[in-house]
């Protein structure tokens, strides 16, 4: 195999639920910086710096059509090449990836951002849902979501408390994280006794509110081990789309997630998660989304992944802790979540996560999603 | 170095200002099926689906989600890319690198834009910096506008030049079966008469809004030689984004400040030994909304010297026949599908390349060609592709 | 004025409208949020300069793009007053997507180069196409009441005599 893809630098915002004080380029800016401080790199057209960037931002929550030209000027555009991905961040970290082992460039920014204070969360959703038959239904990912969750709890015996638990770990796990937006010590008594938003989803089921950037250099590998004195690299990644029509999923299953991670996994040699990945960092804007995410990713059989929640062995210290930043769930914008992911698996790597830091870190999980129900699923393994 | 990437497939729906007939995924469905025919491909062998839309136009948020199964991106992996303008050519130059790199042997690139369901005008204005921009903005018409008098000023072209092009991208898309607009333009006196949209420019002089898809598919050296006989390789991809022009939002009409334009010809033609264009290439699709701006784009991209372009014209040398055609497939100003038109100058360029554009493939013999994407405040991407590498 | 087939019979749509409304609430920033306040409250233009390249920025931002550095806090007060350096004139009319407003008809939009050294993309308030040709100095014609848009607090630029 060619030269490996390493991560050199990563940044992200202190999420926030409401960052009214600067525009999206002033907030990118505030990430983008730092990786440039730390890597000392330039943007460049001749090989000794950044040769491109890729952005990654939705149009429709930035309310600006080309939403990338909100932060163009922040992110080194200039007579350079710049793309930008319109899924959730993690597919923006793919991308580079794939440009670096084309062998087409070798240092690569990649930034995103989201307000979601700004948009219309609910509005933004259901401009996606298909015009004719689901958008007058007022359908939105919420909705789905708790479609998802009500599916997945009755096929498989899954229960709020399980899920009310999920939240209890990451916000608890937000306390011992700087950057998390919303830390909390509460009881599986506060989350199920919290305002239904969209039965069996309550409030603190579901992630608040969040504005926030984050950005990373890639590197290949020859230049990567000059930029960073341990880079961070990908092994392993994989996408894969789900149909759309929520009717014809079984929505307690997730396909397209196990085809990822199947992907994912063999690129990086991982023949059982469970023992060669020490840490995992992944995407749950509703509770249920840890436990059924978890089992796509194949930590454990399916409806298994309460009872693994409750073993301990997902908790800080256990063999697998998930989520260790404290996840979507502590406060994380939708499609900067992927990107954070990876971002924190990289601290945890690179033993710089403080008091979150997972023991013994030398692989990680990162997950994405994008969608309803997550019908666009990315996986990354990362090592050191 | 990876993989080297040729296009195998190439697929279009029949662009036309509205398909109430269809609905967003199936238009798209039609450049996909039409692509895999081309290639003789079933949906299954293609391993990977990037999608290029401007989704703000449709106003339908996710669409390459809400059409997965239509583009064959079921259980298989992919992402959409939107940059604007110049979304469709980021598209192609996505799955260029994801091939190259390896991870994919073939991939399905598609650009599209169903312009019928949106208020077009209202979404370009959109693309305005959210909050100082407002009240002020004008659409790209005006922009254009401003672009055209520039020219005039600088250059010495008359308004018969530009309807001079137009004349001949009304004569491409005639022989074009997917283009959008066929005018049956029988002379200059004709685009001449017409009335002025904002001055300089005529209601003639500028591109449609249109609803179609394009669709390429991609392949890897060893899959693209048992796909087909005659793959056209992507030789190189050069993306430049500028910040916008200080006097303008497309020109400058101070004459001081750099194009990417040029910037992306230099790159290009320096990385592949290209030094003398008009010979070394043998046809250039690019992205001209306005047949003005084709004018003063001849310049930018090296094909003449600056301020000649009007005489390239004036020569016939762009011409289907000429020396070096431009645009014979009728260009942007006949179709534009925002989101897929840079898709639409790679496929319409590689079919020149292959010797299947059927009555608008130019009379020069194409081993070289070269497409061109416009967009944002004045991004540019260029692609290379040959027949043989 | 297309010469596309047309069926033999034509088809009858069903039309479903649906309109919802999505709002937004954008921050400026700092550095733009600044420019608004001194049209809001003082009827002036500012904007700041790049420490590197030692251009104005337009509109005042953060980074400077061309120099990739943050900019700083050098501001410059700028005059109301330039020349117009391009105009074009539309003869449809426009809403403004965001605010509503329906957009003078006919109306020239131009390219004003201020006295210190931006360029502006304002309306003219002259509409005669015939003295528009000749119209070279021109001056804010600032909103007395309704301020709070930013560069939209100037209703256009009105020919000044020189």
């Amino acid at each position: 195999m060619t030269e490996r893809v390493g991560i050199v630098a990563v940044a992200q915002t202190k999420y926030s639920p409401n960052r009214a004080d600067a525009n999206e380029g002033e907030l990118v800016y505030e990430a983008v910086r730092q990786v440039l401080q730390e890597t000392g790199l330039k943007f460049a057209q001749d090989g000794s710096g950044i040769d491109a960037t890729v952005t990654c931002s939705q149009d429709f929550w930035d309310g600006r059509t080309i939403s990338s030209c909100n932060v163009m000027s922040y992110v080194g555009h200039h007579h350079s090449d710049e793309d930008k991905v319109a899924e959730d961040s993690l597919n923006a970290v793919y991308t580079a990836f794939a440009r670096i082992l084309s062998g087409h460039q070798d240092v690569i920014l990649v930034a995103t951002h989201c307000k979601e204070s700004q948009g219309d969360k609910r509005g933004i959703e259901n401009a996606a849902m298909d015009p004719i038959f689901l958008r007058v239904l007022g359908l939105d990912f919420l909705s789905a979501a708790a479609l998802q969750a009500r599916r997945y709890m009755y096929k498989y015996g899954i229960t709020p408390e399980q899920c009310a638990r999920v939240v209890v770990k990451n916000r608890g796990n937000a306390k011992r994280n700087p950057l998390a937006q919303e830390p909390m010590e509460i009881t599986v008594e506060d989350v199920l006794g919290s305002q239904v938003l969209a039965s069996p989803i309550r409030q603190l089921d579901s992630k608040p509110t969040s504005d926030g950037a984050c950005a990373m250099i890639l590197a290949r590998e020859g230049k990567a081990k000059k930029l960073a004195r341990k880079p961070i690299w990908i092994l392993g990644a994989s996408n894969c789309y789900e149909t759309n029509y929520l009717g014809d999923r079984d929505l307690a299953e997730c396909d397209a997630l196990v085809t990822a991670a199947k992907k994912a996994y063999k690129m990086a040699g991982i023949k059982d998660v469970m023992n060669q990945v020490n840490v995992a960092e992944i995407s749950e804007e509703y509770s249920y989304q840890e436990l059924l995410w978890m089992e796509g990713l194949g930590f454990c059989q399916r409806g298994e992944a309460g009872r693994l929640l409750d073993s301990g062995v997902t908790q800080m210290g256990g063999q697998l802790p998930v989520n260790p930043s404290g996840g979507m769930l502590a406060g994380n914008p939708t499609v900067v979540a992927g990107m954070a992911r990876a971002a924190e698996a990289v601290l945890q790597l690179r033993g710089e996560a403080g008091e979150h830091q997972a023991e013994g870190a030398k692989k990680a999980l990162v997950h994405g999603f994008t969608g309803a129900c997550g019908q666009l699923q990315g996986v990354m393994i990362l090592g050191n | 170095m990876g993989n080297r990437v040729a296009i195998v497939g190439i697929g279009q729906t029949y662009h036309k200002s509205a398909r109430k007939d269809v609905n967003q995924q199936e238009m798209v469905g039609e450049a996909v099926r039409a692509a895999l025919a081309d290639a003789q491909m079933k949906a299954k062998d293609v391993e990977a689906v990037f999608t290029s839309n401007m989704e703000t136009f449709e106003g339908l948020f996710l669409p390459d989600h809400l059409m997965a199964d239509e583009i064959a991106a079921y259980m298989k992996p992919g992402l959409k890319v939107a940059t604007g303008g110049t979304s469709g050519a980021s598209v192609v130059e996505e799955g260029f690198h994801f091939v190259a790199s390896g991870l994919f042997d073939t991939a399905l690139v598609i650009g599209f834009e169903k312009q019928d369901t949106g208020d077009t005008t209202a979404a370009i204005t959109a693309a305005v910096t959210p909050v100082w921009g407002k009240g002020v903005a004008t659409g790209a018409i005006g922009e254009f506008a401003k672009q055209a008098l520039t020219y005039m000023e600088r250059s010495g072209a008359k308004e018969e030049h530009a309807a001079m092009v137009r004349l001949k991208a009304d004569k491409g898309a005639c022989r074009n079966p997917y283009a959008h607009l066929k005018l049956g333009l029988k002379s200059i006196k004709e685009v001449l008469d017409s009335g002025y949209l904002v001055w300089p420019l005529r209601l003639l002089d500028f591109c449609p809004q249109s609803c179609g898809a394009c669709a390429l598919i991609l392949a890897s050296e060893s899959r693209a030689k048992k796909i087909t006989k005659k793959p056209v390789w992507i030789a190189d991809v050069v993306t430049v984004h500028q910040e916008p022009f200080r006097a303008g939002s497309f020109g400058d009409p101070t004459g001081t400040e750099e194009y990417s334009q040029d910037i992306a010809a230099e790159r290009l033609y320096k990385r592949n030994g290209i030094t003398n264009p008009m010979k070394d290439i043998c046809m250039a699709e690019i992205y001209e909304p306005s047949n003005w701006e084709e004018m003063s784009h001849y310049e930018h991209y090296h094909f003449c010297e600056k301020g000649e372009g009007w005489k390239l014209v004036e020569k016939g040398i762009t011409e289907m026949e000429g020396a070096f055609p431009v645009n014979p497939s009728g260009g942007v100003i006949a179709t534009n599908p925002i989101g897929g038109t840079p898709t639409i100058r790679v496929a319409e360029a590689a079919l020149q390349v292959r010797g299947d554009a059927g009555e608008h493939q130019v009379t020069r013999d194409v081993h070289t060609a070269v497409a061109t994407a416009l967009g944002g405040p004045n991004w540019t991407v260029m692609t290379l592709l040959r027949r043989s590498l | 004025m297309t010469t596309e087939k047309t069926a033999e019979k034509k088809p009858e749509y069903l039309k479903v409208e649906i309109a919802r409304p999505r709002s937004y609430k954008w921050s400026s920033g700092k550095y733009l949020g600044k420019l608004y306040k001194e049209a809001l409250e003082k009827k002036k233009l500012v904007t700041n300069r790049c420490p590197k390249c030692k251009q104005l920025m337009w509109p005042p931002m953060a980074v400077c793009g061309r120099c990739n550095v943050a900019t700083g806090e050098d501001w410059v007060e700028m005059s109301d007053t330039g020349t117009v350096v391009q105009y074009t004139y539309l003869v449809f009319p426009l809403w403004d997507p965001h605010y509503g407003d329906r957009l003078a008809n006919p109306y020239p939009t131009a390219t004003i180069k201020l006295d210190n050294g931006v360029f502006l993309v304002h309306f003219l308030e002259e509409k005669d196409p015939e003295k528009l040709k000749k119209v070279k100095r021109v001056q804010a014609v600032w909103k007395e009441e309704g301020r709070g848009r930013g560069l939209a607090d100037i209703l256009c630029f009105r020919t000044i005599e020189e």
